[in-house]
C-alpha cells in the first residue's frame, strides 16, 4: 500500500494535461477498439449458443434468442465500427484519468477483493471493521479517533441488526458470537 | 355491501386506537427494513410474519400494508442520496434523484419523492377500492403474447434513455439482455453460459448488476474526485421546501403516473419495477424539456415515485379479488394471510369484509403516516451526505457488498458485483449509458419467456403475437414511440431552418 502524500503531492493539472493529449491521440480509434472488441465478444457468444443443447420437437428452443442476440451485438458493433459521430468535449474529459488516481481505484478494488476473500473465513464484524478503518485511511481520512470508532460501531450495530433483529446470518467467522 | 358501507367499516378497523398503532409500527418498520442494503419489501413482509403469530388478523394485516409501502418508499432514500438502489423498484429514482442531490437539492429530492409516493399510494388506494374486480378479469386475460407485447413496449424506451449515441445505448441493452440469458432456462432445463459454475444456474441477480453498475461504478467516481474542492456543495442538503414551480412540474407526473402505475401494478408479474421505468420514460417522451432527464429534473424523481408506489397499490387488485399473487412481494403477502387463516379471493368481500376493507383503509392512513413521518426525519437522512467523503466511500462499498451477501449468502455473487463494478466504471468511462443495460436485463428475460411460451402454444407461428387487441395495440404504441421522437426531431430541425 503506498503511503498517501505520494499521489497527494503529484500536481493534477500537470497529470491531467498529460494523460488528455495521450487520449487525444489514441481517440481516433477509440470507437473502433471497443467494437472490435465487442465483435470478438460477440462470436464467442455465438459460439457457445450454438454449441447449447437442443431438444426435438421444441418448437422453439433455448438457443433462439441467445442467437439473435449475438448477431444483433456483432451488427450493432459493426455499426459503432464505422459510426463517425464524435464525442462531446465532456465525455472526453471525462476518460482522462490521472495515472495515479487510476491506481488508487486498483488499489481500493484489491481491497474489497480481499474483504470477500477473507469475509466467510474471519467474518463479517472482523473484515468489516478492518476494511473501513484502512480503506478509509488509504483515502485520505486521518482523523484517527473517528475513524476507529466508526469502524468499530458501524459493523457491530449492522451484525446486531442482521443477525439478532432480522434473522439474517452473516459470517461470525472466528468470533464465538 | 356497497362501497362506501364497507369502507366505513373499514375505517372502523384502521381507526380503531389499536389500528393506528399497528399501521404506524408497520410503516415505519417498513421504512427502516426498506433503507438497508438489499432488503426490499419481500424481505420486510417476510421478516415480520412471525410477529403477527397470535394476532387478530385484520389488525396484522393492516400491519402488513404499512410494511409494504413503507419498503417501497425506503428504498428510494438509498437511491437519491448514493446512487445505490437498494430494490429493482428504485432504480429509475436514482436516475435524477443522484444528480439532484449532486447538485445540493438532496432535501429536496426526498421530499419530492415523499410527496409523490403519497400521492401515488392515495390515488391508486382510490383506483383499488373502485376498480379491483373488474381490472381483476383483465389481468387474467394476460397471456404470453400480451406479456411479450408489453415488454417490447418497455424495451422500445431505450432509444430515450440514451444520452448521445443510439448505437451505444443499443449495444448497452443488447449486454443487458445476454446477461439475462445466463442460467438455466426455464422451458427446457438448459443450462447457458453458466461456464459448468453451480453459482450461476439461478443467473445473476438482479441486485449484483444494479449495485454493480451504479453503486460500485459510482464509487470510482468519487475516488478521483474525493479531493475536489468544487464538489463540496454535494454536502449541501438544500431547503426542504419545493417552490410553486417544482409543485407544478410535479403535477402533471403525478396524476399520469398514478393511473399508468396502478394499472401496470394489476398486470401479475409487471410490478413496481417495470411502471417505474415506463413511468420514467413517458415523462421524457412527454417532456417539454427532455433533456432536462437525467440531469437532476423534478419531473424526473416525480414520475418513477409515483409510479412505483401506485403499482405497490395495483398489485393488491388481483391478490384480494382473485387469490392470484402477481409478484414475489405479493406471493409473500399471500404467505401472510394464510398464515393467519384468511384466504384471499373472491370470496374474501363477503365472508371477511372487515380484512379487505381494513386494508383498504390501512392504506389511505398509511401514506398519511408515511408522509407525517417522512418529511421532517429527511434533514437527518439526507445527513448521511455529510460524511467526509473517504468514509463514505468506504461505507458505500460495504453497504452493497451487504446488500448482495444478504440476499444470495455466497461470496461469489460479491466477486460478480466487483466484476460488474469495473463494467460499469469503463462503460461510464466510454460513454455507454448503464440504464439501457439494467432495463434490457429485467425485461429481456421475462420477455424472452413470454415470446417463446407464446410460440411453443402456437407450435411456432408467429402469427400468435398480434393475435388479439391487447397485443396489437401494445405493439402499435411500441412502434408510434419510436417513430415519434424522430418526427419530433424533423419537425424542430425544420423550424430551424
Amino acid at each position: 500500500m503506498p503511503p498517501k502524500w505520494r499521489f497527494r503531492k503529484a500536481d493534477p493539472s500537470l497529470a491531467n494535461s498529460k494523460s488528455f493529449m495521450k487520449v487525444m491521440h489514441v481517440l481516433k480509434t477509440m470507437n473502433q477498439k471497443i467494437s472490435v472488441f465487442l465483435i470478438l465478444f460477440g462470436i464467442g457468444y455465438l459460439y457457445l449458443s450454438y454449441n447449447l443443447k437442443e431438444y426435438p420437437y421444441v418448437p422453439v428452443d433455448s438457443d433462439l434468442v441467445p442467437k439473435a442476440l449475438g448477431y444483433l451485438l456483432v451488427g450493432l458493433a459493426v455499426l459503432l465500427f464505422f459510426d463517425k459521430s464524435s464525442e462531446t468535449e465532456e465525455q472526453k474529459k471525462k476518460r482522462s484519468v490521472p495515472k495515479k488516481e487510476l491506481m488508487v481505484i486498483l488499489a481500493v478494488g484489491g481491497m474489497i477483493f480481499l474483504y470477500i476473500f477473507l469475509f466467510e473465513i474471519v467474518g463479517f464484524l472482523i473484515a468489516t471493521a478492518l476494511f473501513i478503518f484502512f480503506c478509509s485511511w488509504f483515502l485520505g481520512y486521518n482523523r484517527w479517533v473517528s475513524n476507529l470508532l466508526v469502524s468499530l460501531i458501524f459493523p457491530s450495530v449492522l451484525y446486531y441488526l442482521f443477525n439478532y433483529l432480522l434473522q439474517i446470518r452473516l459470517p461470525q467467522g472466528i468470533l464465538p458470537f | 355491501m356497497g362501497a362506501l358501507d364497507g369502507l366505513m367499516q373499514g375505517f372502523q378497523v384502521a381507526f380503531s386506537l389499536q389500528g393506528i398503532m399497528f399501521v404506524l409500527i408497520g410503516v415505519v418498520t417498513g421504512t427502516l427494513i426498506g433503507m438497508m442494503p438489499g432488503l426490499g419489501p419481500i424481505s420486510a413482509i417476510a421478516i415480520m410474519i412471525p410477529v403477527t403469530y397470535g394476532m387478530d388478523p385484520s389488525t396484522a394485516l393492516v400491519m402488513m400494508a404499512g410494511v409494504y409501502y413503507g419498503a417501497v418508499f425506503g428504498g428510494s432514500t438509498s437511491s437519491i442520496l448514493l446512487n445505490a438502489p437498494g430494490i429493482s423498484g428504485t432504480v429509475a429514482t436514482a436516475f435524477d434523484g443522484y444528480p439532484m442531490a449532486q447538485r445540493g437539492e438532496a432535501g429536496k429530492a426526498l421530499a419530492i419523492a415523499a410527496i409523490s409516493s403519497f400521492t401515488g399510494g392515495t390515488v391508486s388506494v382510490v383506483l383499488l377500492m373502485l376498480f379491483a374486480p373488474a381490472l381483476a378479469q383483465v389481468a387474467v386475460s394476460f397471456g404470453p403474447p400480451q406479456y411479450f407485447a408489453l415488454m417490447f413496449l418497455g424495451l422500445t424506451a431505450i432509444s430515450s434513455l440514451s444520452e448521445g449515441s443510439t448505437i451505444k445505448a443499443l449495444i448497452s441493452a443488447t449486454l443487458g439482455f445476454i446477461a439475462a440469458t445466463i442460467g438455466m432456462d426455464a422451458q427446457t432445463g438448459t443450462t447457458r453460459f453458466t461456464f459448468g459454475t453451480p453459482n450461476l444456474i439461478e443467473g445473476i441477480d438482479f441486485l449484483v448488476i444494479a449495485l454493480g453498475l451504479f453503486a460500485i461504478a459510482e464509487v470510482c467516481f468519487l475516488i478521483i474526485n474525493r479531493k475536489d474542492k468544487s464538489l463540496s456543495k454535494q454536502s449541501d442538503i438544500g431547503n426542504l421546501k419545493l417552490s410553486k414551480e417544482d409543485l407544478k412540474e410535479m403535477k402533471g407526473p403525478m396524476t399520469r403516473q398514478s393511473f399508468l402505475g396502478f394499472i401496470l401494478g394489476v398486470l401479475p408479474g409487471a410490478g413496481a419495477t417495470i411502471a417505474s421505468f415506463i413511468g420514467y420514460i413517458t415523462e421524457k417522451r412527454i417532456a417539454k424539456k427532455p433533456e432536462e432527464f437525467g440531469k437532476g429534473s423534478v419531473r424526473g424523481v416525480a414520475a418513477p415515485e409515483t409510479a412505483n408506489n401506485a403499482a405497490t397499490s395495483g398489485a393488491f387488485v388481483p391478490l384480494l379479488s382473485l387469490g392470484i399473487p402477481g409478484s414475489g412481494t405479493t406471493a409473500v403477502m399471500l404467505g401472510a394471510f394464510l398464515v393467519l387463516g384468511i384466504q384471499p379471493g373472491p370470496l374474501l368481500v363477503q365472508d371477511r369484509p372487515e380484512v379487505f376493507w381494513g386494508i383498504i383503509a390501512s392504506m389511505y392512513i398509511g401514506n398519511v403516516f408515511l408522509l407525517i413521518l417522512n418529511l421532517p426525519l429527511i434533514p437527518y437522512i439526507a445527513k448521511i451526505l455529510k460524511i467526509s467523503r473517504p468514509m463514505l466511500i468506504s461505507l458505500v462499498i460495504i453497504f452493497s457488498l451487504i446488500g448482495v451477501y444478504s440476499i444470495s449468502f455466497s461470496t461469489f455473487d460479491l466477486y460478480l458485483l466487483l466484476i460488474f463494478g469495473v463494467i460499469g466504471y469503463l462503460m461510464r468511462l466510454f460513454s455507454f449509458p448503464a440504464a439501457p443495460f439494467i432495463l434490457a436485463f429485467i425485461l429481456g428475460g421475462m420477455m424472452e419467456q413470454a415470446l417463446r411460451q407464446a410460440l411453443t402454444a402456437s407450435g411456432g407461428n408467429l402469427a400468435i403475437l398480434v393475435s388479439d387487441p391487447i397485443s396489437i395495440s401494445l405493439l402499435i404504441v411500441s412502434a408510434l414511440s419510436f417513430v415519434v421522437p424522430l418526427i419530433r426531431i424533423r419537425k424542430k430541425d425544420v423550424t430551424q431552418d
